[in-house]
């Protein structure tokens, strides 16, 4: 073992900085946790991954006799091997003996044996026989998800300055973990636009994504993630250790001093008001919305809560849940978005997932699951103040079938005697080209639009958000996007229908600085950007930036668009890589 | 304890399937088996109750392996399997 500091590269994707003790994170679809475990705890360790061992091996016979049934035996002969492993004593023996020996859980030992393996595996010259690792990968996800699926009261046991590292960790895994303290997140896989970034910058994670060498990082190693620079610290000298210690105090420090910003009525420095909205994902977070002064959340993302495991989604439970946020968020208006069944949670089903059927059409086609959740949202309605917003748009057609469901909804609550407010906001995302293109249309149909950047510049450009070879040309600067927001504003200048933009741009000080230039006063961000911008946004100044805007409307690169930006609101160039 | 060479019939070598049997014939002895492969030079031995090890041998078609059982049913174990790879 080396001693030596490392430093590991990744992508930027959230601020801060965090020292803390690594935890593996081994298996994408099952996130499962590397610990140390007491000598008191190994006996019980060991009957929980033999009860995952039985558990398999039950569901592998029920499968073949399933097989058997159809006559298809060939399938039903990998089955056979697949038992065949799970009696293996090379597996399971070794897990066994690595759990007690190493006093590790079954997860970490589990990894361990399977790595061996694997690397054996990998060593072969029979192309067709080291494809056979495939069958090991298969049962080890089996095993790891029946260990999970009883209960996980090793996730309790996390130590408090936990690093999550993993391949690629799911936006609903970070999710289970959020009422744990988690310092950071390293990830082989994901961007800054993915939903993991999302959420780990909603939760104020330190977190750096597309580290290639994962390898390296063993659970229970010392590191200091840098997620402003993008890097991860392995074994860090007594030196690093004490920077970053100190970069630590300074982001409390300055942490306080925007809190005391909050209090203040949010204005550009020549005196414009700015709506500054929070963008939140689960109904904790309404609290600290409330905490930090927010006027009102932009964006709730409902399928986080949706999805939530063992969570039950008819309208009688929706309309407990809804009305829960309503109560805790008092009299601040919530922009519920109704479920957007997005690439993330797709991905593992089709092929391109960021064009399958996601957002309304992923609604239009489940209505009874949209129907329910409408129901509920109005039904919660007279508890606060809701404000209902349908995602991913993409013609007038499904924006007035939407619509039309909306009009039976109230209806039928009406028949049912279920009160509602009478006047919830109906709002639309535009966050595709083609809803951006018709944006005067759809704004005759609706009370109020949001514009969300994230997938809109995705789509306009496009790229991958979650693909590493083209997730860097992603850029808010890219004239053929100011020329969108530019026509997007003048489209809907006539109708005065408000519009709020709450992507990534309007959390990040330059495209906000771009955006209000364009006209656009009303923004809504992340629960880990909301002080800072709100801080920033008391320097801007109004009048100049829509100078600025002009200009850069006339420009034709990124680079130098976003310098001229950069440099017109005070802030240090940025060196693309 | 008694050990015979044999080559291996089976079109695709000890892969998946032909391992999997291998595992199960092996189980009815009472035994000790196991099939020792010299590869260049690189003397091999795997247990033939355990399909990892079986795979690990990458024996390939034609590979020569030499079956060794240690019991009181040896002599019916090394037919039985000899019998069996042989394709």
């Amino acid at each position: 073992m080396s001693f030596s500091e490392r430093i590991l590269h990744g992508i930027t994707v959230s601020s801060g900085a965090a020292i803390g003790h690594a935890v593996r994170a081994f298996d994408p679809l099952f996130i499962s946790l590397n610990l140390r475990i007491s000598s008191d705890e190994v006996a019980g360790e060991v009957a929980r991954f033999r009860a995952s061992v039985e558990k398999s091996s039950g569901q592998l016979r029920r499968m073949q006799a399933q097989l058997k049934r159809r006559n298809a035996e060939e399938s039903s002969f990998l089955i056979d091997a697949h038992l065949l492993i799970l009696q293996d004593r090379l597996f399971v023996d070794r897990i066994i003996a690595k759990i007690e020996s190493d006093r590790i859980n079954a997860e970490w030992a589990i990894q361990q044996v399977t790595d061996d393996l694997c690397e054996a595996y990998d060593r072969l010259e029979d192309d067709y026989l080291r494809e056979r690792r495939g069958d090991l990968d298969d049962i080890v996800r089996r095993l790891l998800h029946n260990l999970q699926s009883k209960h996980m009261p090793q996730i309790g046991k996390l130590p408090y300055d936990a690093i999550i590292v993993g391949r690629s960790i799911p936006a609903s895994a970070l999710f289970e973990l959020r009422s744990r303290h988690i310092a950071g997140l390293v990830t082989e896989t994901g961007s800054s636009l993915s939903h993991t970034a999302i959420m780990a910058r909603s939760m104020e994670i330190p977190t750096v994504m597309g580290v290639a060498d994962l390898p390296e990082i063993s659970s229970g190693a010392l590191l200091v993630v840098d997620a402003a620079e993008g890097i991860v610290i392995v074994s860090p000298s007594e030196e690093t250790l004490a920077r970053y210690g100190k970069i630590a105090t300074q982001a409390k420090i300055s942490r306080r001093l925007a809190a005391e910003a909050a209090s203040r009525p949010c204005a550009t420095e020549d005196g414009v008001k700015i709506s500054l909205g929070a963008n939140i994902n689960f109904i904790e977070e309404v609290h600290a919305a409330v905490e930090c002064h927010s006027e009102f959340v932009g964006l709730y993302r409902t399928e986080f809560d949706f999805f939530r495991e063992g969570g039950r989604n008819d309208e009688k439970s929706l309309t407990t849940d809804y009305s829960n946020v309503l109560k805790a968020a008092k009299s601040m208006p919530v922009t519920f978005r109704t479920i957007d069944v997005g690439a993330d949670r797709n991905a593992w089903d089709t092929v391109n997932p960021s064009l399958a059927t996601r957002g309304l059409r992923f609604c239009l086609e489940n209505q009874d699951l949209f129907k329910a959740q409408l129901g509920a949202l109005f039904r919660a309605s007279v508890k606060g103040n809701v404000r209902i917003l349908l995602p991913f748009v993409s013609s007038i057609g499904d924006l007035d079938a939407a619509l039309t469901i909306i009009t039976n909804v109230k209806k039928d609550l009406l028949r049912r005697k279920e009160a509602y407010a009478p006047d919830v906001p109906i709002g639309v995302m535009i966050e595709t080209p083609a809803a951006a293109q018709t944006c005067d249309l759809m704004a005759s149909r609706v009370d109020f639009l949001c514009l969300g950047t994230n997938d809109l510049i995705q789509y306009y450009l496009v790229i991958d958000r979650s693909d590493q070879s083209s997730a860097h040309l992603y850029s808010p600067f890219h004239p053929a996007i100011l020329r969108c927001l530019h026509q997007v504003h003048k489209l809907l200048e006539p109708a005065g229908k408000p519009i709020t933009v709450c992507g990534e741009m309007a959390a990040d000080p330059a495209s906000a600085a771009m955006l209000l230039g364009m006209g656009f006063t009303s923004l809504s961000v992340s629960l880990g950007a909301y002080p800072r911008m709100r801080q920033i946004l008391s320097t801007m100044n109004l009048g100049r930036l829509r100078e600025l805007a002009c200009e850069i409307l006339k420009m034709q690169n990124p680079a130098d668009i976003e310098s001229m930006v950069r440099s017109s609101i005070g802030l240090q160039p940025i060196h693309h890589s | 304890m008694i050990e015979r060479q044999i080559a291996i019939g089976h079109r695709m070598g000890l892969h998946a399937r032909a391992a999997a049997k291998l595992v199960q014939l092996t189980r009815r002895y009472k035994s000790e088996i196991v099939l020792l492969r010299n590869d260049g030079g690189n003397s091999r031995e795997a247990d033939a109750r355990s399909i990892l090890a079986i795979l690990l041998l990458a024996a390939g078609h034609g590979a020569t392996v030499a079956v060794r059982a240690n019991g009181s049913d040896e002599d019916e174990a090394v037919d039985c399997i000899c019998e069996y790879l042989k394709g």
